[in-house]
């Protein structure tokens, strides 16, 4: 993928920034590349977002020298912004332009030692240690209430210190990284093939998000497109996590609320879902199916089988549904708890239903179509409040949009030519991107392969990207809303520290 | 008996004296003094004859002698026994001469105020009271505040004082004496006099008491009293208690209804106010400040509930309402004087009257521990504490109001028992933050203990007492029956104790309750589990460190702090406390963002009421000053118009 | 309240009656690889994550606990290396997982345990979860060992909050520097008897994570397990066969 290069420096090369690549008619690949100097990185950054773009993640690439890359989305495109980096390893910082930038500086620092000038707190994170907490609020009547690593329930590692007064929360932190498996380094020097296998463990509840966005880089790569068949099954496949990690939500919300039978229906509905994918592939979380050019086998069960599995099944779930909105005592907790206002989400780079609840109408689905999404039709699922029950609201309507999109992807699929899978080319060299909207938001991989094996991968995972909007959600709420904020998020830890 | 009594008195005087040779000393002839007027005060309660001490009429104002009764006995009793172990305990701790002193002062006063049959000794004993509490009070002039509480007060008891001579100067206009013996008789000449009297009565006592809306300088005087000097103010509660028995149930009786009702409002309040702000206090003696007027409220509500009952004639009512507010008057003599001696030990150790930066002292002082926590556990009222069975018999004694035919006087029972209920729920919550805030949990690294002093004996002779007046109710109901036989007009002892060491509320079949039962039972049944397990399974103790979450952060940090405990009652009742938090952001010195968070509650008696009406009567003697100008023409003038007035009334009056 | 008490009676019974009867995986479920052919050393290239060995004499070991059932290998070699649908794959020794036949816990060894589970006091054990750098899936499926399917709390297995008063510890994920140390103290707060459950490939040996270098190995590197339950992740049922192997180590190491 080739870049182009900005010339001269300060007004100039901004408005050429300006001309190249915000008021531009043609578009014409949905990734796009710019190299900009070191120095130019942040106000580059700036121009950008200020035009409407939003802040995906920013990482080094280490070979065949260190280079920063910037990830701006804007308006139907993802701009890469490329900067070689100069002898002092320094460069101004991201994050004084946008907070969102924040927790990826810090991981950069810590793994190549950049130096990002301006960074507000450039502590080491990749390995946190579990005593050393920070207090944010100090004075009468607080103290710290270290809410992990391990937590209370069957959780994900991960620590939130709690500055309280005994029952207000005055300030919740999030400190990610515990369970920093080091997966993004392991990708170095892996097949093509192998690195599918591991981009479905980055994170196990959106196997097949990872993997899509893996492969679909790939093909990038090697100029293919897989072949139509294999794109609905994706959808199938994609579509099915979805709807089973919102089903998720709900169980861990009806579980707060003590809702026993709530927690078993939605329990049932979600092992229903888990059993079909085991049906279809062999695997209950999808795993082996999606690779790059297509995927790997043949359905083990009928398309028939399963838009009569869909039917049955949204019976169900409207009636489970319907009692769950109708019992007050749950509503009751949702309504009015962390509260996020689009302002604040736009700065931070948040994606997904905590963005869609929001009411801001952001969806790679929509905003740069994928494999079979450009022809099929759905609407994006929104609330207005911003609360916990809008974000519950906003899963609820995407589990309908889900089904609808299954059903379309299912129809008539003895129409299509029935190959599966596209050979990648021999020689794919380079560096390219590749996107999905996973459960919790916007997906993007970014690769450098070189001849059929993968040097480099870095993720910019929707998990990391929204956990700082957790702390910034806690407004006059108690030590009792926590656990429902926190699941209403719908967050990974694993995909966020990978 | 009345050598005895005599000897008492005259040891206390010598003590006070003594005193300035060596404190110690003298603290110890106030153990023994206060001893034997102790064992007189039980003998004369439990009606082995009066014991009186003739002082002559030196003093002026007729006749005078200090005489234990059978009503005085209960409180010499109380006072006595309290008062020499609290003693005991400060000739352990030592003191300075002054402190020692006034403690033998207080003691006397007391004494006097409780023993006397006449009025101007009691204003003279009250007085004293008055005064040394003051001095007490201003004594550690070093301590911020110290000068403030003590003028504070010093002025609400002068209001007292007030009221009191008034009340004193308004009877003796009816009756023509001054002994109090003569007023009981002449109860029915007072007319319209009596209603004034009874209120002033109640101002009187209740500035000393701390019932609303005198309690403002109450904690702010224990807080600022000196070492163990606390105790010894907490024991003046004695006379005032004493007071409102002898002058306003026995002497001014037969009451009305309405007496008895205000009694109960006022008790009612006070108690609920006094809890929720204990709630909130983190300064030891603070709290136990707050906490006695929660515990003067409830005393005060179930002497409501006697009036009540000898205004509509149930002698009965009269009886379980008595029984329950004099009870409650022992227990918490006891369980005060105790908590506060034991308060003294942890700030010796620690040096620090904060439980805020205090935590898990539990192994470091186990003695003061183990006498903080009999005390907590009496004024908290769990079950078969004393604490517990005196709440008891009050909820019980309120539950009769279905006996009263006055639809006001059983709304106003029923209301206060609600009250009564509410505080005692808070209660547990303040008293569990007060201890556990200071001795579990784990120690916080911050706070350097020292031993802790290894001689106990007063703070042992109190835990004793404190633990033990719960399962020997049966036995001290008994004494009190013929303790109150004289102001009651029979004995309640066999009425309430019925079957073998069960108690009822003098109203036989309504509601039973047996601590001495429940005391066998519960430590049998832990003895025999505890030599269970030792002895059968055998179980292997390994230790571990204490479950955070998989963190071992600071624990300073991490620990939950004892106002965190009351936090929750904080937030839900803002509106009542007035909440005040300011939270200022800045950057530490990394840059990081940090919060500092200050709270207060806001103070509303002292903002809404003792602030404008000290203001208001600053501003009037402002205006008054500006009479004493300091020219000699405005003088003559004044001079002039009073000699005018008076010859322009003389005619008046004479026609 | 009463809608939802009608809605919960309405849909029957769907609980498993495993362990009583066995319960069989959907068709092409991936439970275990089964090597059925002998071969040569450019085998071992297929795997991922380094879990076949081939021996001198050609004889093809697989590492179940390295195993993360990708099917690599199947799909290369699909006459050497075949997928079996299986729940029952857990093991008390880590050796047992490496086998060259179809080595398992026997079913006799599982009767056994159960019968001591039943002649003891012993009817609830109550489990902690500990994760130490999982990727998520195994937390779904030890989740959904409290749906009505699999209903574990009719084997008297419950969740517990506290250390204290758990039996069993259940460990998801290789062990990451960071949750080292709060590993060991949940271990350390367990009152014994307890046992130690390591649940999914990554617990059993690292997965792809050991080779990354951030994590040593499996929770075996830190702490002695009892019972491996591999897989990527083990299916509810298979969990379900780990934590009843955990209870017959329970009853027999409390009667000792």
């Amino acid at each position: 993928m080739s870049a182009d290069r900005l010339q001269g420096s300060g007004e100039r090369s901004r408005q050429q920034l300006l001309d190249r690549f915000v008021e531009r008619e043609d578009a014409q690949a949905p990734e796009r590349r710019l190299v900009v100097s070191a120095d130019e990185l942040a106000d580059a950054t700036r121009v950008l977002l200020e035009t409407g773009g939003h802040f995906v993640g920013t990482f080094v690439m280490c070979e065949p020298e260190l280079e920063l890359r910037v990830l701006v989305a804007l308006r139907g495109e993802l701009l890469v912004l490329e900067a070689l980096l100069g002898e002092e390893r320094t460069y101004p910082a991201i994050s004084a332009v946008t907070p969102g930038a924040f927790l990826p500086e810090r991981e950069l620092h810590d793994l190549s030692g950049i130096v990002p000038l301006g960074h507000p707190e450039l502590e080491p994170a990749l390995r946190p240690d579990a005593d050393r907490l920070t207090r944010r609020v100090v004075g009468d009547q607080t103290f710290v209430i270290p809410y992990g690593p391990v937590r209370s329930g069957v959780f994900e590692a991960i620590q939130f210190p709690i500055d309280t007064g005994g029952e207000d929360v005055l300030s919740l932190s999030v400190r990610p990284y515990f369970k920093r498996r080091g997966l993004e380094q392991r990708f170095a020097g892996l097949s093509v093939d192998h690195g599918a296998y591991l981009a479905e463990r980055i994170a196990g509840i959106s196997t097949v998000a990872h993997g899509l966005a893996y492969s679909q880089a790939v093909e990038r790569l090697s100029g293919v497109e897989a072949p139509p068949l294999a794109q609905r099954w994706r959808v199938i496949h994609a579509e099915l996590e979805r709807v089973a990690n919102h089903l998720d939500v709900g169980i861990k919300l009806a579980e707060d609320a003590a809702l026993s039978v709530g927690v078993a229906r939605f329990g049932s509905l979600k092992e229903q879902v888990m059993r079909l994918r085991a049906r279809l592939c062999g695997s209950r979380f999808g795993r082996g199916v999606v690779a790059p050019g297509g995927v790997r086998s043949q359905p083990l069960v009928s398309a028939g089988e399963v838009l009569r599995f869909i039917d049955d099944f949204e019976k169900d779930l409207r009636r489970d549904r319907g009692l769950l909105l109708g019992t007050t005592s749950f509503i009751d907790r949702l309504v009015g708890s962390g509260r996020l206002d689009a302002e604040t989400i736009v700065s931070l780079g948040g994606v997904g239903p905590i963005a869609r609840a929001c009411s801001l109408g952001i969806d790679a689905r929509l905003e740069r179509p994928y494999g079979a999404y450009p022809h099929l039709g759905f609407t994006i699922a929104r609330a207005t409040t911003g609360d916990a029950m809008a974000r519950f609201d906003v899963r609820l309507q995407e589990i309908d949009q889900s089904i609808h999109l299954m059903r379309q992807a299912l129809e008539r699929l003895d129409r299509l030519p029935s190959d599966l899978h596209v050979p990648l080319a021999a020689t794919a060299d380079g560096e390219a991107c590749g996107w999905t909207e996973a459960p919790s938001g916007e997906l993007v991989y970014c690769l450098r392969v070189e001849g059929q094996t993968v040097r480099e991968a870095h993720i910019a995972t929707p998990s990391l990207r929204n956990w700082p909007l957790l702390s910034a959600s806690y407004r006059g709420d108690v030590l009792t809303d926590v656990s429902f904020i926190e699941h209403s998020f719908g967050l990974t830890p694993a995909e966020a520290d990978r | 008996m009345s050598i005895v009594l005599a000897i008492g008195y005259v040891g206390l005087a010598a003590s006070v004296l003594a005193a300035a040779l060596s404190p110690r000393l003298a603290a110890a002839g106030v153990a023994a003094a206060s001893g034997l007027i102790g064992a007189v005060g039980i003998s004369s309660a439990a009606a082995y004859g009066t014991a009186s001490v003739s002082i002559g009429s030196w003093l002026g104002f007729g006749q005078a002698s200090f005489v234990s009764d059978r009503l005085a006995g209960i409180f010499l009793a109380a006072t006595g026994v309290v008062g020499a172990a609290v003693s005991v305990a400060l000739v352990e701790r030592g003191s300075s001469k002054l402190v020692a002193a006034l403690h033998a002062l207080i003691l006397l006063a007391i004494c006097a105020v409780i023993g006397t049959d006449q009025a101007f000794v009691f204003l003279l004993a009250w007085e004293t009271i008055t005064l040394s509490i003051y001095l007490l009070g201003a004594a550690d002039r070093d301590r911020p505040g110290a000068l403030v509480a003590g003028y504070f007060a010093s002025g609400m008891s002068k209001l007292g004082g007030a009221a009191l001579l008034a009340a004193f100067g308004l009877l003796y206009a009816k009756t023509g004496s001054f002994e109090l013996n003569a007023w009981a008789h002449h109860a029915a000449q007072l007319g319209s006099a009596r209603d004034a009297a009874f209120i002033l009565f109640v101002i009187a006592f209740g500035t000393k008491l701390g019932l609303i809306p005198f309690q403002g300088p109450l904690p702010g005087l224990y807080a600022a009293a000196p070492g163990l000097s606390a105790a010894t103010v907490s024991i003046a509660f004695n006379a005032a208690f004493y007071g409102l028995w002898r002058l306003v149930f026995s002497t001014l009786a037969p009451a009305p209804l309405w007496w008895g009702e205000l009694l109960v409002s006022i008790g009612a309040l006070t108690a609920l106010i006094g809890i929720l702000y204990a709630v909130t206090q983190d300064e030891m003696k603070r709290f136990l400040g707050f906490s006695s007027v929660e515990h003067g409220g409830i005393a005060t509500l179930g002497l409501g509930v006697a009036l009540v009952g000898q205004a509509a004639h149930l002698p009965e009512l009269a009886a379980a309402g008595l029984l329950a507010a004099t009870l409650h008057v022992l227990m918490h003599c006891v369980a005060k004087a105790l908590a506060f001696v034991a308060a003294d030990r942890v700030s010796a150790a620690t040096d620090t009257e904060d439980i805020r930066p205090l935590g898990g002292l539990g192994s470091a002082l186990p003695l003061t521990a183990a006498g903080f926590g009999v005390a907590v556990l009496t004024l908290a009222a769990m079950p078969f504490f004393g604490g517990f069975v005196s709440e008891w018999l009050t909820f019980m004694a309120m539950l009769q109001a279905f006996r009263v035919n006055d639809t006001i006087a059983e709304l106003v029972l029923a209301l206060g028992g609600a009250f009564l209920a509410l505080t005692a729920g808070i209660a547990l919550l303040a008293f569990a933050k007060l201890f556990g805030g200071i001795f579990l949990g784990r120690a916080r690294e911050t706070i350097r203990v020292v031993r802790e002093r290894r001689l106990a004996f007063g703070l042992g002779a109190l835990t004793t007492l404190a633990f033990a007046v719960g399962p020997i109710a049966p036995w001290e109901i008994r004494w009190l029956g013929h303790g109150l036989e004289g102001v009651l007009g029979f004995n309640l002892g066999p009425h309430a104790v019925t079957f073998p060491l069960v108690l009822g509320p003098v109203y036989q079949g309504f509601s039973v309750l047996s601590p001495t039962w429940d005391a066998a039972g519960i430590t049998t049944f832990a003895l025999t589990a505890a030599l269970l397990v030792r002895v059968l399974l055998r179980p292997r103790v390994r230790r571990a460190p204490v479950w955070v979450s998989g963190s071992a952060a600071p624990i300073a940090d991490v620990q939950y702090t004892p106002d965190a405990y009351a936090n929750p009652i904080r937030v839900v009742l803002a509106g009542l406390y007035g909440f005040d938090r300011t939270i200022e952001r800045r950057r530490d010195e990394q840059g990081k963002e940090m919060a500092i968070v200050r709270t207060r509650v806001v103070p509303a008696f002292e903002d809404y009421l003792y602030r404008p009406v000290s203001n208001g009567a600053v501003l009037i003697a402002t205006q008054a000053r500006r009479l004493q100008s300091g020219r000699l023409g405005n003088y003559i003038l004044y001079v002039l118009a009073v000699v005018l007035a008076v010859l322009a009334l003389i005619p008046a009056l004479n026609r | 309240m009463l809608a939802w008490l009608f809605r919960g009676l309405r849909h029957g019974v769907v609980t498993t009656r495993y362990p009583r009867r066995p319960e069989a995986p959907p068709p092409g479920f991936r439970g275990r690889v089964v090597a059925s052919a002998a071969g040569g050393p450019e085998l071992e290239e297929l795997c991922p994550t380094g879990a076949i060995r081939v021996a001198d004499d050609g004889r093809v070991v697989i590492d179940r606990g390295k195993c993360i059932l990708c099917g690599a290998c199947a799909e290369a070699k699909p006459e050497v290396f075949v997928l079996v649908s299986d729940y029952e794959t857990a093991s008390r020794r880590r050796a047992g997982l490496v086998a060259a036949a179809d080595g398992r816990a026997t079913v006799g060894e599982l009767r056994a345990s159960l019968g001591e589970q039943s002649g003891t006091l012993r009817r609830s054990t109550h489990i902690r979860h500990v994760d130490t750098g999982s990727d998520g899936a195994e937390e779904w499926e030890i989740q959904a060992l409290t749906n009505p399917y699999y209903d574990m709390q009719r084997l008297g297995f419950f969740f517990t909050l506290s250390p204290r008063h758990a039996d069993v510890l259940l460990v998801t994920g290789g062990v990451t520097p960071s949750m080292r140390e709060p590993l060991l103290r949940a271990f350390e707060a367990m009152p014994e008897p307890r046992a130690v459950v390591a649940v999914g490939t990554d617990a059993c040996s690292g997965g792809f994570s050991a080779a990354a270098g951030e994590v040593a190995g499996g929770v075996d590197e830190v702490l002695p397990v009892d019972v491996y339950v591999p897989g990527s992740p083990p299916a509810p049922i298979a969990i379900l066969h780990g934590l009843l192997l955990a209870t017959g180590v329970l009853t027999r190491e409390a009667a000792a």
